[in-house]
């Protein structure tokens, strides 16, 4: 897939998080979600997602359990925790503001 | 990019679930994608490694999860344990608050116990621990000469310069010798510590001056000008603290020229302010008279037997050659530190064992009535167990209360240690321990927190194990009061056993001591103390210079002093009885073969006295007379002797008339006096000590010493209020003179004070000891009866006789006092064994003292036992049985 971008440092943590806010969800349905969601845009190696599943964990912004999914399967189901809900949030809006303001630049007219 | 991985702490156990999560969750994301892929329309193969490059490195990825995750877990794991050490905490405080009564009690007796520990531990911290404050102390040494008394002497001046020329264990060897001296010149007239050192006496110090210089090689010499070098403290209080000292001319034993001050806290020997070169008081090269103190260097890595060994090598070719007049038969060396130290040593250490008992006590009485609370508190531990509280979480809960109570013991012990240490030190003779001896430093603070530590563990650990056992389902059933069950009732028979035992110990080994302090006082001084006072009369060499002066004036005091109101008797002498053996010589008595073959017997000891001095100090002429008038300088030559030394010398005759001189005394052979009485023998040392032999010459025939004599006065009635009187007409005579006095009761009194402490400290500990074990009996027994009150209750209404109900209950705790009993008898032989050197006139297995403190611990046992056990007579067996 040519098209494929790259994801900027520490964009996939703040997906995952979005991701996670609809609902407790397991690693493989966040990976879809994401490839979905961007209509496959971003060029992302499923394993890099585990990595930040388990480090944000860690952090204490998400917590993990085991449970059966949709299937029927045992898997590993991930949930926000209100840390992680703070910190969506936060991230979220420092997106927001960032993509604006580069988006103004962009848009700025040719100096007089 | 690779990191060496960390080696893991957490055990396997859970380090397996960690790698399995990871690895099935990995899988199960690659077997999603694989189905999805598959659904859409791929191959089973293809769709599998597409679902792996698409997930890229799995390998390092679940490496990388997996150390995320047990990284998790072990923080997660140490925030619980702080949780839970929190929670212990809080509720450790709220089970103490609860319980106020006990927790003050409980805080109290740990608190008296660390306390005096860490008060005498500070003591001997200060006197025994600490390094003297010189460069490698561990090197300095005392040298003795040992000799044929079988007893350790100062040195000889000639045997000094012979073995500080010859061996070769030393960096150094020097002399010295102390004095008390008069100093003119300074602002006022005072009374000096001086010093005399020979030449390598800074060197093996290693101290140098902080202004002015050393006296220099030349000044060591008999007729150099004098002079001296001070102490700090002298230069700041006496001179002034300026730099102008050197053009000042001070009087002590000499006129003398200050040239150096030595640095602040240096004052070895005996916190000295001058320091003379020894050479300045006059050779003396007889090879028996003992005038040398020595310290030496030892080389680095000698010990003291190699100075020892060396010692004794050079002394035999020195013995042939000298033989007769010489007198050792070899060298001692010794750690400087236990001439500093000195007959505190044993004390001290007995203090601090006694004090360890002490503790052992305390943690025994705690123990058990941290049990009784823990049979009271069954029902509540039962329900925390039923709920799901593991054993190690009960064991851990119930010591953080006993940690809590030894931390809050602790804390209130330091402050009574503080006090306690100021008590010791008041108590303490004066100069025994030296106030700034004892400091509280890191390591006394060190040593109490062990004894906290220490303490919860002896106390708390073996209950919180006991309580932690119960069966939830029996507890909860039965309900507390039936829990004790036969096993705890044997722990408490137990502790009650060792509570009486180190009370039996300690009790005995105080009661040697008061045995022998009782039987010390009890000794006959061969002198009557009672009446009378004492002052020393130093009088300044500078204005005495001429010995013939100080006679003269000894002379008129003591005609002044013989019609003065109030004085029964007056008299001077150079050594009072009690203060000390030397000094002292050979003599040779006529008739007798000059100089014996053989082992040498002729020392005794050496006095001078006024013709009143036997009537002032009460000391009994047994035969002949004392001295009279006409004893003058002039007269022929007498002497008086102890009943000893007439008994060695002239055994069965009759001594009075008999002649002897003296060798080596004051320079060269003088001639022979005459024997014109014979006293009682007198302790001239410590009142334990030998009674050595000695003699008295009258001061006006034997004027070397007479600059610095005693005053003795006996008083008709209470001697310290003649002292401003006697003050008075000594200041009549010559006003220069700086006086102290004392009465003999004050002196003989303070000649035991280092016993009367150890006695009166160790008694303390005894009875608090004994204290601790009647309130143990009587907490286990009061405890006991309310126990069984429903099987006693049974009993009476049974039939039982309330009386001997009352019999059986008291009976059984008076077996466990027995076995405690026996088992403290046989540890208090054992350890009194130990304090032989502190003893008088007592055997360490005196049965008279085991048998006063086995007494006593029965009757305290008894009435501990019978107060509750008459409880159990009174039991209504109607409301006991009911109560259920």
């Amino acid at each position: 897939m040519p098209n494929e971008l790259d994801l900027f440092q520490g964009t996939l943590d703040i997906l995952v998080l979005r991701a996670l806010s609809h609902g407790p969800m397991h690693g493989y349905a966040v990976a879809r979600w994401i490839r979905e969601g961007s209509d496959g845009t971003f060029r992302i190696l499923d394993g890099a997602l585990y990595t930040s599943l388990h480090r944000m964990d860690e952090k204490g912004w998400i917590d993990a359990e085991w449970g059966t999914s949709e299937r029927g399967k045992r898997a590993r189901f991930y949930e926000l925790t209100p840390a992680g809900r703070a910190e969506l949030q936060q991230r979220a809006s420092r997106w927001d503001r960032y993509v604006s303001a580069v988006a103004l630049v962009m848009a700025a007219p040719a100096r007089a | 990019m690779r990191r060496r991985q960390p080696s893991d702490p957490l055990p396997l156990s859970n380090q397996k679930p960690v790698d399995e999560d990871v690895r099935l969750e990995l899988a199960q994301h690659i077997e999603f994608r694989t189905e999805e892929l598959v659904a859409e329309g791929w191959t089973a193969e293809d769709a599998r490694a597409e679902a792996l490059r698409a997930f890229g490195d799995v390998l390092s990825v679940s490496k990388e999860c997996r150390q995320i995750t047990v990284r998790a877990r072990r923080s997660l794991r140490r925030d619980e344990w702080f949780g839970a050490l929190l929670h212990d905490v809080r509720f450790a405080v709220r089970i103490l608050r609860r319980a106020p009564a006990f927790t003050l009690g409980a805080v109290m007796t740990l608190a008296l116990g660390i306390g005096a520990n860490t008060a005498i531990f500070s003591v001997v911290n200060g006197v025994l621990l600490r390094p003297l404050p010189y460069d490698h102390p561990e090197q300095l040494v005392s040298v003795f000469e040992a000799t044929e008394r079988g007893g350790l002497s100062d040195l000889t001046e000639p045997n000094f310069h012979d073995w500080r020329a010859q061996a070769h264990s030393f960096d150094g060897m020097a002399a010295y010798g102390t004095d008390i001296g008069t100093l003119l010149g300074a602002d006022i007239p005072s009374r000096v510590r001086t010093a005399a050192v020979s030449e390598d006496f800074f060197d093996v110090m290693r101290v140098r001056p902080v202004l002015g210089r050393l006296p220099a090689h030349d000044e060591f010499r008999v007729d150099a000008p004098p002079v001296a070098v001070v102490s700090y403290r002298f230069w700041q209080d006496r001179l002034g603290g300026t730099q102008e000292i050197f053009s000042r001319r001070l009087r002590s034993n000499f006129d003398f020229q200050v040239v150096g001050v030595l640095p602040q806290g240096f004052g070895f020997p005996d916190e000295s302010d001058l320091w003379f070169p020894i050479e300045l008081y006059g050779r003396n090269e007889s090879r028996t008279a003992h005038n040398y103190a020595v310290v030496a260097r030892l080389k680095a890595g000698l010990t003291p037997l190699d100075g020892d060994r060396e010692l004794d090598a050079l002394t035999v070719p020195m013995r042939e050659q000298y033989l007769p007049r010489f007198d050792a038969v070899g060298g001692t060396v010794a750690p400087l530190r236990d001439l500093e130290a000195g007959p505190l040593k044993e004390p001290l250490y007995l203090l601090l064992g006694a004090s360890g008992l002490l503790l052992l006590a305390a943690c025994t009485n705690l123990a058990s009535s941290m049990l009784v609370r823990g049979a009271a508190r069954a029902h509540e531990l039962a329900v925390r167990a039923a709920i799901g509280a593991g054993r190690g979480r009960l064991v851990r809960q119930v010591f953080t209360e006993s940690l809590l109570i030894s931390t809050l013991g602790c804390v209130v012990g330091l402050g009574i240690a503080v006090l306690l240490r100021r008590g010791l030190l008041l108590l303490a003779p004066a100069g025994m321990v030296p106030l700034e001896g004892a400091p509280f430093d890191l390591r006394v603070l060190g040593f109490s927190l062990l004894l906290t530590l220490l303490t919860a563990v002896l106390f708390g650990l073996l209950p919180a194990m006991r309580m932690s056992s119960v069966r939830p389902s029996q507890a909860m059933r039965e309900g507390a009061r039936h829990s004790g069950t036969r096993q705890s009732r044997r722990l408490w028979s137990t502790l009650v056993a060792v509570e009486v035992a180190l009370a039996v110990i300690l009790l005995s080994g105080s009661g040697l001591l008061l045995r022998s302090f009782s039987a010390i006082t009890r000794i006959d001084p061969g002198f009557r103390a009672e009446g009378v006072i004492t002052a020393l009369l130093d009088l300044p060499d500078a204005s005495y210079a001429d010995v013939h002066q100080a006679v003269a004036f000894h002379d008129r005091l003591l005609a002044v002093l013989a019609d003065a109101p109030g004085v029964v008797a007056a008299g001077v002498t150079n050594r009072l009885p009690l203060e000390g053996n030397s000094p002292g010589g050979a003599i040779q008595v006529e008739g007798k073969p000059t100089l014996p073959a053989g082992p040498f017997t002729g020392y005794a000891i050496y006095r001078t006295a006024s013709t009143r001095y036997f009537d002032a100090m009460g000391i009994p002429v047994l035969a002949g007379r004392p001295f009279n008038d006409r004893d003058r300088a002039n007269a022929p030559r007498v002497v008086i002797v102890t009943q000893g030394l007439a008994e060695r010398e002239w055994s069965g005759e009759d001594p009075i008339g008999r002649q002897f001189r003296v060798y080596g005394m004051d320079g060269g052979e003088e001639p022979y006096a005459t024997v014109i009485g014979v006293v009682a023998d007198i302790p001239h040392g410590p009142i334990t000590g030998a009674r050595r032999e000695a003699y008295w010459y009258p001061y006006s025939q034997n004027p070397a010493r007479t600059r610095s004599m005693k005053l003795v006065v006996r008083t008709a009635g209470n001697p310290a209020a003649l002292a401003p009187m006697l003050a008075q007409l000594v200041h009549d005579i010559d006003p220069q003179i700086p006086l102290e006095f004392r009465t003999m009761d004050d002196r003989l009194a303070s000649s035991i004070s280092d016993r009367r402490f150890t006695m009166v400290v160790l008694a303390s500990f005894a009875l608090v000891a004994l204290l601790l074990a009647g309130l143990g009996i009587y907490g286990v027994v009061s405890y006991t009866v309310a126990q069984r009150s429903r099987e006693i209750g049974i009993r009476i209404a049974l039939g039982a006789e309330p009386s001997r109900v009352q019999r059986l209950v008291q009976g059984g705790a008076m077996v466990v006092i027995g076995i405690g009993i026996v088992v403290g008898g046989v540890g208090a032989v054992a350890g009194t064994r130990l304090m032989r050197a502190l003893l008088y006139g007592v055997e360490p297995d005196d049965p008279m003292t085991f048998g006063l403190a086995v007494g006593l611990l029965l009757l305290v046992g008894f009435l501990a036992s019978w107060l509750p056990a008459r409880r159990s007579a009174a039991i209504d067996p109607v409301r006991a049985i009911q109560s259920e």
